[in-house]
């Protein structure tokens, strides 16, 4: 998509893979953050990583097993939440361990039975070695989270502002609860192979961080933040490629740098010293 | 004589998840349009426990229930977005990223319905509510850094921008001063007079309007005591039927 201006075809690939996966994982930040359910992109992304290595065992492929898991376990927060009376918090919490156990068990098992496993590319992702195809799945997801929340912005604004009020409004809130855990678990799977299981959550969090410290409105939240993450991701991956530096941990290092300016420089920590 | 019935009520149980006993047990309630109820009792009586089965938020497990001619347990959210509903528990995280303007329109949601964006009338609704309440220059001022009695005004105008038939609220005077309490019982006596029926859990009877007013008395998940008093007889009677003396 971008060869034209990007010549060199791996650096291309890898450029747009941040693009894309950096807008998705960055509007949706602003929900997960908001609505105070950061541990989700955790929490997601070892269930895709769980799924992963269970696809790999099974040899049929490792992304559509990711995919699968990760949306098994988006459509489990919900109602378990509800139905066993603990905070979605707890329900995370227990799926992260449930899906940590699972990854670490069919890990375990292929190298007994000798079947090497590197889970290198899964904990750390790898932009290098991309195939178009992973490349236009998460151009589809980025468009389809921007899109959902788009058409659904005020639907998901009032839910992430007060569930209750949102109810009280006669807003149908469990159907667009769902599907954003769902968009959510798409993108977390798809981005696992670019990001990593271990760094997705900078992707997912730092971005709603770092706009939260300038805004005091849900909507410019939603339209900063997605710039500021694919600003952060394109020039940490073009730099990086540059001088042959790991792409996903130098650009993580790169969005922590910038949120810490962020807090240092944010308007909201200021106190007025004037009189009158 | 079923068409000016707002709330019908017969024989209703509500039971929390989880809970052994139902919360509510036989519950039946007539209330017509524009009448102003004002619902009294001890803590944990079941008021909230009442207004939440009137806009659907609750299992209803037995009886039936039919609020503006919709039957609650079957059409919940067409209920809820006729009936306006001021929560009597809010806490807003004081950076959360909303204006009070914001917060107002999200009473039109609802009504609006999905994928649909506020027009006209939905900001000309939203600004009326606001200027209605008097909180016109607190628009633009993000909602969690504004005082108690700013937010529960806040929230009262966002139920107001919804027009709804049936306003429901739960304590709403519990934050607000004195002159707004008596500018919010104006308000709400104002749209009685249009036909909108009242429903108010509080504790504050030195600020009720000066008309008839239907008292209900909970205790212990029933109706115990109903009746249309004067608003100066209003305080004696809830306290003689929740036993104080
Ligand atoms: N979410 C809940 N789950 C289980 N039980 C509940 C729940 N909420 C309320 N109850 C119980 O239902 C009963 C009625 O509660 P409710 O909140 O309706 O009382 P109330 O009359 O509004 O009291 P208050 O004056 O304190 O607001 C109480 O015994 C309470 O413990
Ligand atoms: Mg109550």
């Amino acid at each position: 998509m971008l060869e034209c201006i990007i010549p060199n075809n791996i650096v291309c690939h890898a450029v747009e893979a941040m693009l894309f996966a950096s807008i998705a994982c960055s509007v949706l930040g602003v929900i997960i953050t908001q609505i105070k359910i950061s541990s989700i992109g955790f929490t997601m992304a070892h269930a895709a990583f769980a799924g992963a290595a269970l696809g790999l065992f099974l040899n049929i492929g490792s992304t559509s097993m990711a995919i699968l898991c990760s949306i098994v376990v988006a459509m489990l927060i919900g109602p378990l939440s509800q139905k066993a009376k603990m905070s979605v918090d707890t329900t995370l919490g227990v799926l992260f361990g449930i899906s940590m156990a699972l990854a670490i068990f069919f890990i375990a098992y292929m190298q007994y039975l000798g079947r090497g496993f590197n889970a290198n590319v899964l904990l750390f992702g790898d932009v290098i070695s991309l195939y178009r195809e992973e490349v236009y799945s998460l151009a589809i997801i980025s468009l389809v989270a921007v899109v959902f929340v788009a058409l659904f912005y005020k639907e998901i604004t009032t839910i992430i502002f007060d569930r209750k009020i949102a109810v009280s409004s006669g807003i149908n809130v469990t159907p667009i609860y769902y599907a954003t855990l769902f968009i959510i678990a798409l993108t977390v799977a798809l981005s696992l192979n670019i990001i990593g299981g271990l760094l997705l959550y900078v992707w997912l969090v730092t971005p709603a961080a770092i706009v939260y410290q300038f805004c005091y409105n849900v909507r410019d939240m939603f339209m900063l933040a997605p710039v500021v993450a694919a600003l952060i991701s394109v020039s940490g991956a073009l730099y990086s490629l540059e001088v042959s530096l790991p792409v996903g941990p130098f650009t993580a290092v790169l969005f922590s740098i910038v949120f810490a300016l962020a807090v240092i420089i944010s308007p909201k920590r200021k106190i007025s010293r004037s009189k009158i | 004589m079923t068409e000016n019935r707002t709330i019908y009520l017969d024989g209703v149980y509500t039971a929390y998840e989880g809970a052994n006993v139902p919360t509510l047990r036989n519950i039946s309630l007539e209330v017509r349009e524009g009448e102003y109820v004002l619902v009294g009792g001890p803590n944990g009586a079941g008021k909230t426990t009442l207004l939440e089965s009137i806009m659907g938020m609750l299992k209803i497990t037995h009886g039936s229930a039919s609020v503006c001619g919709l039957d609650v347990r079957k059409e919940g959210l067409q209920v809820r977005r006729k009936v306006g509903y001021v929560i009597q528990n809010f806490a807003f995280d004081p950076l959360t990223p909303y204006t009070a303007e914001q917060v107002v329109m999200m009473g039109r949601y609802g009504i609006m319905g999905c994928l649909k964006r506020p027009c006209k009338a939905d900001f000309r609704a939203a600004d009326q509510a606001m200027h209605l309440v008097g909180i016109e220059d607190l628009a633009a001022k993000p909602i969690g850094i504004l005082s108690g009695g700013q937010q529960q005004k806040v929230l009262i105008a966002q139920n107001l921008a919804k027009e709804p038939s049936l306003l429901l609220l739960d304590e709403p005077f519990s934050n607000l001063d004195i002159a707004a309490r008596e500018f919010i019982t104006g308000i709400l006596e104002n749209i009685a007079g249009k036909g909108i029926s009242i429903m108010m859990v509080s504790h504050a009877f030195d600020d009720l309007p000066d008309r008839d007013i239907r008292v209900l008395v909970m205790n212990d998940g029933n109706i115990t005591y109903d009746a249309v008093s004067h608003p100066g007889d209003v305080e004696a009677r809830v306290k003689s039927a929740s036993g104080v003396v």
